[in-house]
């Protein structure tokens, strides 16, 4: 019998990228909590409205789809001020305990990234006990009277409880107004939604796939992870959620009582701001001499150019690997036209990079190449100068050095573009990446894969996208898009690479299952 | 030893057992070494990258080394198993209940490029000559080694306190180790050449090329090149 989940344990979001689902708009709420026994109680009422995993619809074991979602997060410090037993408290991750401030020399968020430069809330977090990030709300909705409608349920429920929880104020909204949540919602084009973010790119694609998530079956090419038969599997629950096998055949590390662990997991919730002037002046420089180089015409030149920074094209996502120039994109967006939405998904995500061993296609510095390399860290120097080819004899399956750093992405745009020519809009992205393990998962990538290239071979050369890319004169960032080591063609080197995506806040949560966000209510959290 | 080699790369270790004694303020000598060894990462470098042909080093005391050693996997164990009559207590009292090293030791642990038949008296003649002074600082306190008073006397010295090595790591690619820092050096200048020449025509990037291998002097190792130890621009 294939494995199970209890759907109505799982926290929706877990499961869910509520945007992909028809909730454009959101808000993410940070508590601090003043009096330990009202703030449970305030979690006990919370958690009445929590949105589990149960699959939506009329049929028998579903539920009608909500109108607002409303999920719950808690830091390592909120959990301590809900009088967590010591001894449960003890067996959190270490990186947990510490918080994602305190992590910054591991994550590189130096620079315009670092802590001082964040958002007001998130410069008292960890230094003041009354400024401290405890609770996480997130409210997702259908449309934005329907997120009102949530957030003054929200705020009703912080009255009712005003001796226990306080909402936190000073994240950063337009013009440099602050605000009491963080507001995030779809990029608008023409009037309509889109699933891009503001430098053009189509977001959210390939999210990996989990034994027992809902239709993984159907969805598992290439989301799951490659097997030597060239079939896909879905990755093991236990990279995702606490108390199941992981891919290593062992129950990740978590607190005890299993019950407070299990079908829980981990979060992190990181606000990045994108540098949209910065982005498209660069975009444009090397646009001209990429044309030439390439002998493109200008906007065929810019769109690849962009497409090499990413590995996907901006307009509708199609991966490098399958639509390498302009030409294959034609016959690929002809295709795409043509297919439904599970067609489409095949599409986008059921590719190997085991054609594209020396990067011709897309580059080893690309950013779903770095974030999910599937294959193709198993490569050793091939004959010809420049060329990588698969070693199948090193590992026993394919994915042995990808399958236990994958991430499930959550999230959405905030703010908007206002002028193209400013960096210093309100405008960027909150991810939300759900891991077992912070550490071995998301710090892992984001250490040494975006930050640093020599697993790719590619020495100090950092992920373009969101490389935290020096500013200093002297060491440059330098990328280097390959080609095909058989032709005449010369790679293209993209100098001098700015800072375009800059850390603002964020922090590392635990999301608890619905049974242990009773529990925690109840006060009845017993390690013993 | 053969044990020690691969490849090119010579794994060295050594263990000197330190003088159990203090100095006059009450610091014993091993606690002296480890003060001594710790503010060497004060220095602007290590001493060490002064040494030709170094790879990598590592120092630290090594206080202790405790062994328990029961059970046993000893001849009377067997006997134990076939006769009824060595009793469990008997084998417990024939064996120390654990067992301790008897002095501190300097460990010196060193990956460097020793040729194909890993000549160690020219990698430890080079050390003593580069860095004497540094040496005595530290192993001056260690039993024996007021014999050492010049280059030979250390070789000899270090090769009664070595250690083979039958399984290591070799994270090098085999090439001395001003062969290796040239190539890096030429990596990195090479790699701002092609962003400094990218899009030029033929001709002047043959020009330009002409200019840069001048500069950069491929088969001249000892400049320009990165010098050994260097860990920033």
């Amino acid at each position: 019998m294939t494995k199970q989940l209890d759907l109505t344990d799982i926290q929706g979001n877990v499961i869910r990228a509520y945007g992909r689902f028809g909730y454009p708009v959101a808000r993410y709420v940070f508590l601090n909590i003043r009096h330990s026994a009202i703030a449970r109680d305030f979690v006990a009422a919370v958690t009445k409205r929590v949105t589990s995993s149960v699959e939506w619809g009329n049929g028998a074991g579903q539920i009608a789809q909500p109108n607002w979602t409303v999920n719950i997060a808690f830091a390592y410090q909120g959990l301590k001020e809900l009088e967590l037993p010591r001894s449960s408290l003890n067996g959190f991750s270490p990186e947990f305990v510490q918080g994602m401030k305190h992590r910054r020399d591991i994550l590189g968020d130096d620079g315009p990234s670092s802590p001082e430069n964040w958002d007001p809330i998130w410069q008292g977090n960890r230094e003041t006990r009354e400024q401290d990030v405890h609770i996480l709300i997130s409210l997702n909705a259908r449309l934005p009277q329907l997120l009102e409608e949530s957030y003054q349920w929200l705020q009703d429920l912080v009255k009712a409880h005003a001796q226990g929880v306080v909402i936190l104020g000073g994240n950063r909204g337009d013009d440099g107004a602050l605000l009491d949540y963080q507001d995030v919602k779809v990029v608008m084009e023409n009037g309509h939604p889109t699933s891009k973010e503001h430098f053009g790119y189509t977001d959210g694609i390939g999210d990996p796939v989990f034994e027992g998530a809902p239709n993984y079956d159907l969805n598992v090419h290439g989301r799951g992870k490659q097997m030597d038969d060239g079939t896909w599997a879905p990755l093991a629950t236990g990279e995702f959620l606490l108390g199941h096998v992981d891919e290593a055949h062992e129950y990740p590390p978590a607190p005890q009582p299993i019950l407070l662990s299990r079908n829980g997991t981990y979060m992190v919730y990181r606000k990045l701001h994108e540098n949209v002037a910065t982005f498209d002046q660069y975009l444009e420089k090397h646009a001209q001499s990429f044309a030439a180089h390439k002998n493109l015409p200008l906007d065929d030149a810019r769109e690849l150019l962009a497409a090499k920074f990413v590995g996907r094209w901006r307009d509708n996502g199609a991966p490098l690997v399958k639509a390498p120039d302009p030409a294959s994109k034609a016959k690929f967006d002809m295709q795409f036209l043509g297919a439904d939405q599970q067609g489409k998904d095949k599409l986008l995500s059921d590719f190997t990079y085991d054609d594209d061993m020396s990067g011709a296609k897309c580059p080893f510095s690309a950013h779903i190449r770095r974030i999910n390399p599937r294959a193709s860290l198993q490569m050793v120097k091939g004959a010809c100068p420049g060329s990588m080819i698969y070693n199948k004899e090193a590992f026993d399956t394919p994915g042995a050095l990808t399958n236990r750093r994958r991430v499930l992405r959550r999230g959405l745009p905030y703010g908007e573009v206002k002028d193209r020519s400013r960096n210093d809009g309100n405008h960027g992205i909150i991810i939300m990446m759900i891991n077992a393990d912070i550490n071995r998962q998301f710090e892992f990538v984001q250490q040494q894969w975006i930050n640093y290239g020599n697993d790719f071979q590619a020495g100090s050369d950092k992920e373009i996208l969101l490389g935290n890319h020096s500013a200093d004169e002297k060491t440059p960032s330098k990328a280097v898009l390959q080609v095909d080591p058989n032709s005449d063609e010369a790679p293209y080197f993209l100098s001098k690479i700015p800072r375009l995506v800059e850390t603002r806040g964020g922090e590392y949560f635990f999301v608890p299952s619905l049974t242990a966000l009773r529990m925690i209510a109840k006060g009845v959290i017993d390690p013993t | 030893m053969a044990g020690n080699i691969s490849g090119n790369a010579y794994a060295l270790t050594i263990l000197s057992p330190i003088k159990n004694a203090y100095t006059a303020d009450e610091i014993a000598y091993a606690d002296l070494i480890r003060d001594r060894l710790q503010g060497w990462n004060f220095e602007h470098n290590s001493p060490m990258a002064k040494v030709p042909n170094t790879y990598l080093c590592r120092f630290f005391v090594l206080d202790d080394v405790y062994t328990e050693s029961q059970p046993t996997g000893g001849g009377l164990d067997t006997v134990r198993d076939l006769s009824p009559f060595v009793t469990d207590a008997m084998r417990r009292a024939a064996v120390p209940a654990e067992d301790h090293l008897q002095s501190r030791y300097l460990v010196f642990s060193c990956n460097f490029h020793g040729g194909p038949k890993g000549d160690l008296d020219a990698y430890l003649r080079g050390m003593w000559q580069a860095i004497s002074d540094r040496i005595k600082e530290i192993w001056s306190y260690c039993y024996g080694f007021e014999q050492v008073n010049d280059a030979d006397s250390f070789i000899a010295y270090m090769k009664k306190c070595q250690l083979t090595a039958s399984l290591f790591f070799n994270g090098s690619n085999d090439e001395a180790l001003a062969e290796q820092l040239k190539a890096l050096y030429l990596k990195q200048e090479f790699a701002k050449f092609v962003i400094d020449n990218q899009g030029l025509d033929a001709a002047a990037i043959k020009v330009n090329m002409q200019a840069f291998m001048q500069r950069v002097a491929p088969n001249n190792l000892t400049a320009p090149t990165w010098s050994a130890g260097k860990y920033r621009l």
